[in-house]
């Protein structure tokens, strides 16, 4: 039954990989970069669902931890002359150890403290990356993974390599994270998140678990931030700014914090809000301060109205619906 | 199994619905040089029109579109209006990546113009594939020297002197100034290129700081850090000295640097320069610094006086500000959104009554250097060189935030940003303004 299980999401996925391919070669090079984006930003948000829905452990600075990956894959290309696919895998497992032993560190803390604690790194990493010189400063350090491989003709473009790419591994990535949290270590993190006393009376080591649930989330973290910078073909500190982990938490808290099946709608919003209050105020007009404000105004009203009406996300309204 | 057919049914339901977004963005392919109508020139710029940069540049496309505005009042380009289209940025760049290449893509502009900052543009410019698509990228607002390689980018000119420059008229200001070149002398900069071109340029004059120049990230300056670095030097210096404290960083940073002055009550214990970029006093004004920490002060600058109205170019850009943009005070800022709008108009005629984008590059590149602008240095274009202005000229500020040149009289000296040669005495005589400031080359 469990590798039915296994088998049947497997075949979902690559069904979805396949459609993507389709529209991916029936779409123009906008829709290519912002489905990049948006399967990049899925990835990101799959990461703090991972942590915060499933394991219970709050995070505001995931965006410090995608930029822990991204700086990984950056340096891995330039510095070891290793391939970008491989920098990608390096990225990931670079920020999951930096997540394993950042975890040691807040495994006693929880709530605000961790979350606070995570805050603080978010907030220290423009002054922490310019400690540093193989960092690049201010500035930064080019990530540039070269054009699309010749085989591939001269109509293929970067957008739709990038775009290749970033589908293949947020893919790739949120099926394995669906297939942990369909086995025993995501039952496990949801009684971490539940009841931490009951889970540690059933000989959980709840300590150990919840590092093991944040080195996890890193490492995606830190995929996604390799993707991003992937994308602007370099990594510097502002590309990783505080307000990148309230946009992941609020596009979680959108589609669902407690489970995996709204990523792409939550990478969707995030892309698609700018795009629509633009829209917006080109039709019906308005001042400056107006067309600054409607993008932050949108997430936040879509937020208020996620928390209100559908609090665990619109894949348990549907589930609601249903029973 | 329940579980399994929901998340079936709800990774359909996703996947339709990135299929249906990605289908509905879905436009027709355009010609090869789209931005180009019978009626319009559609252009773009990405700059922050929020965050702390944005209270030192938001004003920037405003007055680019209210020059703008103006010449489309008066006819447009061959008749054809200028449509400008402002993205803000937020000077982050994963941001500036997004929104030029939503400019190129989406917009479907003929051109990138004005755009502003080096860490955001480096990325942007790769991001948006400016070079791929012949994306003719116009007076980018940033000193970094980077922008003159015309390999790495191709269709970018530049029109600020580079930091590197400023660092060389700097050195040679502290050196051709008796009260300045006995004093310690100390360097407080952005970790970016801006800092990092700026020590290039100390570094090529020769000149030597006491200490080793304190760099700092532009996001998080604080000033709490901006109080410990002048309590620093403070400490170090004795009290009959005054050290020359050189900043070379964005209105912004500057101004939170004075502050700190006035707070720790050391305004009067330094002999402030400022860049360029920094030293536009009334932006700093504005950003609260008192006007007697600034009195005094030296800055450098490439533009006539912002406050100067008998200069022609300040006098007419000040008419089109108080009829196209509204409300906005005049400043360095909108000096230079309005001149470098004006390039632009220039660059579109010199391409023809059907400009292209490799035209229009190529029109830069022959006849660039005979525009007419507000800057008192030369521009540089050519086939080989992208650097616009390549000279400045020293005034010290007074409480008013007007810049009075050191000696009472503009001296300009020009330079380049990779030589060890001093900067040189300019002899170069700005072209007049065209006749109401509308252009006619």
């Amino acid at each position: 039954m469990k590798n039915t299980s296994v088998r049947k999401r497997g075949l979902i996925f690559i069904a979805i990989g396949w459609a993507l391919l389709l529209i991916g070669d029936r779409v123009d090079e906008l829709a290519l970069s912002q489905g990049a984006l948006v399967a990049t930003y899925a990835l990101a948000i799959a990461s703090i669902i991972l942590l915060t829905g499933y394991s219970g452990q709050l995070s505001l600075g995931h965006s410090a931890l995608m930029a822990v990956g991204a700086y990984a894959a950056a340096l891995s290309t330039n510095n070891l002359g290793l391939s970008p696919a491989i920098a990608l895998v390096v990225a990931a497992f670079v920020a999951g150890i930096f997540g394993l032993i950042l975890g040691f560190g807040v495994a006693r803390l929880s709530g605000p403290y961790l979350a606070g604690t995570t805050l603080a790194l978010a907030v220290s990493l423009p002054t922490i990356a310019n400690q540093f010189e193989i960092l690049g400063g201010e500035q930064g350090v080019a990530f540039d993974i070269g054009l699309p491989p010749a085989r591939f003709g001269e109509e293929f473009s970067q957008y739709k390599w990038f775009f290749w790419i970033c589908a293949l591994a947020a893919l790739l990535m949120i099926w394995l994270i669906s297939n942990v949290l369909a086995s025993r270590y995501g039952r496990i993190f949801r009684a971490l998140r539940d009841n931490p006393v009951a889970a540690s009376l059933s000989g959980i080591n709840v300590g150990r678990l919840k590092v093991v649930a944040f080195s996890l989330s890193a490492g995606v973290a830190g995929l996604a931030g390799g993707l991003l910078v992937m994308l602007i073909s370099g990594v510097s500190p502002s590309a990783f700014p505080l307000s990148l982990s309230f946009s992941l938490l609020t596009g979680a808290v959108v589609t669902g914090v407690y489970n995996l099946k709204g990523v792409m709608l939550g990478g969707l919003i995030l892309v698609a809000i700018p795009e629509i209050a633009e829209s917006v105020v080109s039709r019906i007009g308005g001042s400056e301060g107006f067309t600054v404000a409607l993008p932050g105004f949108l997430v936040s009203a879509l937020l208020i109205l996620a928390v209100v009406f559908t609090p665990n996300g619109p894949g348990h309204l549907l589930h609601k619906k249903k029973h | 199994m329940i579980r399994n057919t929901r998340m079936k049914r709800i990774s359909f339901v996703s996947t339709v619905v990135v299929a249906g977004a990605m289908l509905l963005s879905t436009v027709p392919a355009n010609a090869a040089d789209p931005g180009v109508t019978a009626t319009e020139i559609k252009l773009g710029i990405t700059s922050p029109k929020t965050g702390t940069v944005a209270l030192s540049y938001g004003k920037l496309p405003g007055a680019m579109k209210a020059y703008f505005d103006y010449i489309n009042a008066n006819g447009g380009v061959y008749g054809r209006k200028i449509n400008l289209i402002s993205r803000d940025d937020k000077y982050l760049p994963q941001q500036a990546a997004t929104q030029t290449r939503n400019l190129v893509l989406s917009d479907k502009v003929f051109a990138i113009v004005g755009a502003l900052g080096t860490a955001t543009h480096t990325k942007a410019y790769v991001a948006a594939q400016l070079a791929k698509n012949n994306v003719p990228d116009l007076f980018v607002n940033t000193g970094f020297s980077g922008f003159d390689d015309k390999t790495k980018y191709p269709t970018t000119f530049l029109v600020l002197p580079s930091y590197a420059m400023e660092a060389k008229t700097i050195a040679k200001l502290i050196a051709d100034t008796p009260t300045l070149k006995p004093m310690p002398s100390f360097l407080i900069a952005q970790d970016d290129e801006f800092g990092k071109d700026g020590v290039k340029g100390f570094a090529l004059a020769g000149h030597k700081f006491t200490s080793a120049p304190t760099l700092y990230p532009q996001g998080s300056l604080t000033a709490a850090l901006a109080e410990s670095l002048l309590a620093g030097v403070n400490a170090a210096v004795p009290a009959a000295a005054k050290p020359v404290m050189v900043l070379m960083g964005t209105t912004d940073s500057t101004a939170l640097i004075l502050k700190a002055a006035e707070k720790l009550s050391l305004t009067t214990r330094f002999n402030w320069i400022a860049g360029s970029v920094g030293g536009d006093a009334n932006t700093l004004l504005a950003l609260g610094v008192k006007p007697a920490t600034i009195d005094g002060a030296y800055a450098a600058s490439f533009f006539p006086d912002a406050k100067d109205s008998t200069d022609e170019y300040v006098a007419q850009f000040m008419k089109i500000n108080e009829k196209y943009n509204k409300g906005v005070t005049f400043d360095n800022v909108v000096l230079q959104g309005m001149n470098s709008a004006m390039l632009t108009v220039q660059a579109l005629r010199a391409a023809g009554k059907n400009p292209t984008r490799a035209g229009l590059i190529k029109a830069i590149e022959d006849k660039g250097s005979t525009f007419a602008s507000a800057g008192l240095a030369p521009l540089n274009y050519s086939a080989t060189s992208r650097v616009g202005y390549n000279g400045y000229w020293f005034g010290q500020l007074n409480a008013k935030g007007e810049l009075k040149p050191v000696g009472g009289k503009v001296t300009l000296y020009t330079t380049d940003s990779t030589s060890a040669t001093a900067p040189v005495l300019s002899t170069y005589t700005r072209k007049p303004l065209p006749k109401n400031g509308i252009p006619t080359n």
